[in-house]
């Protein structure tokens, strides 16, 4: 990725009367990755992707496709497409008039026009028989799958996305999730995809850009904002998170909220070293911490009673709530399961490896 | 669920009784139609079918059925196109008065015909126009207009904005927009619309009684016979009426699977 970005946004901003939806967003996306989107319902990702396909008017800013400045075309003019949250397929047209629908629009020849839908179809993974379907005979996975082959038909630049998983049901959008991962990297298409489901941005992207009041928080990949987040809006947003409120005490280490550190000197290593009396937040996943018998050893250790256990399928999660009152969350593969009974005085323990420490919140 | 019997029985009788307090004087006028006599009454003694000759050779009936069809055929086309831009007005897009115009554009149903049609009449009188079947036109699209409008409206709001969106963001004009996709997805209303506003002038008085002039339609006719004069054509003509729009329906019913089946053909 060392070309230069295909997609720029310079200061865009976006106002509606005297609410500001967007103060000024900037922007690269890079050539041929899959780029996400993440924030809550409000967090304006709605509003930037209806400014990046042209539905909506940028109120100032610049938006550069290549050398090309296109935050000015209407969106009927710009060679991005994008798929819908509904969808918008044609109900009164067949899945493959609508496939066909774009190639129509640039008077392409039927014959042509038919072999590249019926192309598209299998690219998609649908039975050629699908060709003269009805949109309303097909079901919810297969109308996604015809939404994207037509979207596909139009070749776009870019490919945008807006939520069109969202009103599956789970073990679908699990499988249109990696199947859309495999359909980027078959066509090496550039994907800008907006949803609020941390899950399926970190299942599918290259990039992830947390999207917060009109602003982007962290953009990195996932791996990064998930163990490295900027601070603690991201760290709650991406999934379940214990965070302790932290100061410096004089030995180079840190402490607070019943946590009793043993770092004894690595805590430079580790990247958790704080100046004596400077504040911040350090936090850990439930996957990282344990429960410690007697004989056990950890970094940071702490006391609380054990809660209660609830089933995730493949994990077991449990609650313990110090003597401060926190509840701090764990996770166990079920063949780890702990035989504890819920009323037990447990202690915690995790490392220094395991942990981010987020300075001055 | 079960329907005890009692309730199958009461549904039953509900159900023969509100047919025949529907049909039963629908079914009388034709008889009526097919008596012999030259005046009205039961029971009917000798049927014949010669008042039927009699109005298919009639000039006055000819003139009657050709004024009707005109007044009602450019009302029902009026109807639809202004329907059509109505609906997308009233229910597709957001602009400052649509408030108002939703609220405004329904008055007209809510006002008794009558009044409607005298207060044409007096418009029309004051601005000079010699009332005719035109002005008949003109006043039916008044109180018809906003019902298709309605109709239209009703499918409009049922339709997902984001289909347009999308026909935009792969390249299509306005224009194309429209062709493509608003309208035939528009189509099954504005046909119910076109409908509703055929049978609603054909079987129009009041509004008709005030503002046609000199010339007259099918049910003026039939109410001016029935005043004055009685003719035993009045049950054949309305008999003849109500078959002409029963079959107005049929057609307007088998263009629509006309329609489907050659779509599909040709998506198939």
């Amino acid at each position: 990725m060392t070309s230069q970005p295909i997609l720029r946004l310079r200061n865009v901003v976006k106002t509606f009367g005297s609410f500001t939806a967007l103060p000024g967003v900037n922007l690269d996306i890079e050539e041929g990755e899959f780029f996400t989107i993440v924030g809550p319902s409000g967090s304006g990702k709605s509003t930037l992707i209806r400014l990046l396909v042209g539905m909506d008017e940028v109120t100032d800013g610049e938006i550069w496709l290549r050398d090309r400045r296109i935050d000015q075309t209407p969106a009927n003019q710009r060679p991005t497409c994008m798929v819908f949250q509904s969808l918008a397929l044609f109900p009164h047209m067949s899945v493959g008039q609508n496939v066909e629908f774009p190639l129509k629009l640039r008077k392409v020849p039927a014959e042509e026009r038919r072999a590249r839908a019926l192309e598209l179809l299998d690219l998609l993974r649908l039975p050629q028989s699908y060709y003269s379907k009805r949109i309303s005979q097909c079901s919810g996975g297969e109308r996604q799958r015809v939404a994207l082959a037509r979207a596909l038909a139009f070749d776009p630049e870019i490919l945008f996305f807006d939520e069109p998983l969202s009103a599956l049901d789970y073990r679908l959008r699990k499988t249109l999730e990696k199947e859309l991962k495999d359909l980027h990297t078959r066509t090496g298409k550039t994907f800008v995809y907006i949803t609020h489901s941390l899950e399926e941005a970190m299942v599918m992207s290259d990039r992830i850009a947390i999207m917060n009041k009109g602003h982007f928080e962290q953009i990195a990949v996932a791996d990064e904002i998930y163990g490295r987040p900027v601070n603690r809006f991201v760290a709650e947003f991406m999934g379940e998170v214990n965070l302790f409120d932290v100061t410096g005490t004089a030995g180079g280490g840190l402490a607070g909220a019943g946590l009793e550190s043993h770092m004894n000197g690595h805590a430079e290593t580790c990247g958790v070293a704080m100046a004596p009396g400077a504040s911040g937040t350090l936090m850990v996943r439930p996957e990282y911490v344990r429960f410690l018998a007697s004989s056990d050893t950890a970094d940071f250790t702490l006391r609380g009673i054990l809660h209660g256990e609830y089933a995730l399928g493949s994990r077991i999660q449990y609650e313990v709530e110090t003597p401060g009152g926190q509840v701090i969350t764990v996770e166990k593969l079920r063949e780890d399961r702990v035989d504890r009974q819920p009323g037990a005085e447990v202690v915690l323990g995790f490392d220094g490896d395991h942990v981010h420490l987020i300075r001055g919140q | 669920m079960n329907t005890s019997q009692t309730t199958r029985i009461a549904l039953y009788v509900y159900g023969v009784l509100i047919i025949g307090f529907l049909y039963l004087p629908l079914v009388s006028v034709g008889f009526a139609s097919i008596s012999k006599a030259r005046y009205l009454s039961f029971p009917i003694r000798h049927y014949s079918t010669k008042w039927y000759a009699e109005a298919l050779r009639s000039d006055t009936v000819s003139d009657l059925l050709f004024t009707s069809l005109k007044v009602a055929v450019i009302v029902t086309l009026v109807s639809m196109v202004v329907a059509f831009f109505g609906a997308l007005a009233f229910a597709r897009y957001q602009w400052r008065f649509r408030s108002l115009f939703q609220k405004l554009i329904l008055l007209p149903i809510f006002f008794p015909q009558t009044v409607l049609g005298l207060a044409l009449l007096m418009w029309f009188n004051s601005v000079g126009v010699i009332p005719s079947w035109k002005t008949a036109v003109v006043a039916h699209l008044v109180w018809i207009a906003p019902i298709a409008t309605l109709i239209v409206a009703i499918r409009a709001y049922s339709f997902d904005p984001a289909l347009e969106e999308a026909a935009r963001d792969m390249g299509a004009s306005t224009v194309t927009i429209l062709r493509e996709v608003t309208l035939p997805l528009l189509m099954p209303g504005l046909v119910s619309a076109g409908l509703f506003a055929f049978l609603l002038s054909w079987g129009n008085f009041p509004l008709s009684l005030f503002t046609t002039g000199a010339d007259s339609t099918l049910p003026e006719w039939l109410y001016a016979k029935m005043v004055s004069g009685y003719s035993p054509l009045v049950p054949t003509l309305g008999v003849m009426s109500v078959v002409g729009s029963f079959a107005l329906i049929l057609l307007a019913m088998s263009i629509g699977w006309l329609v489907r089946s050659v779509r599909e053909a040709r998506a198939g």
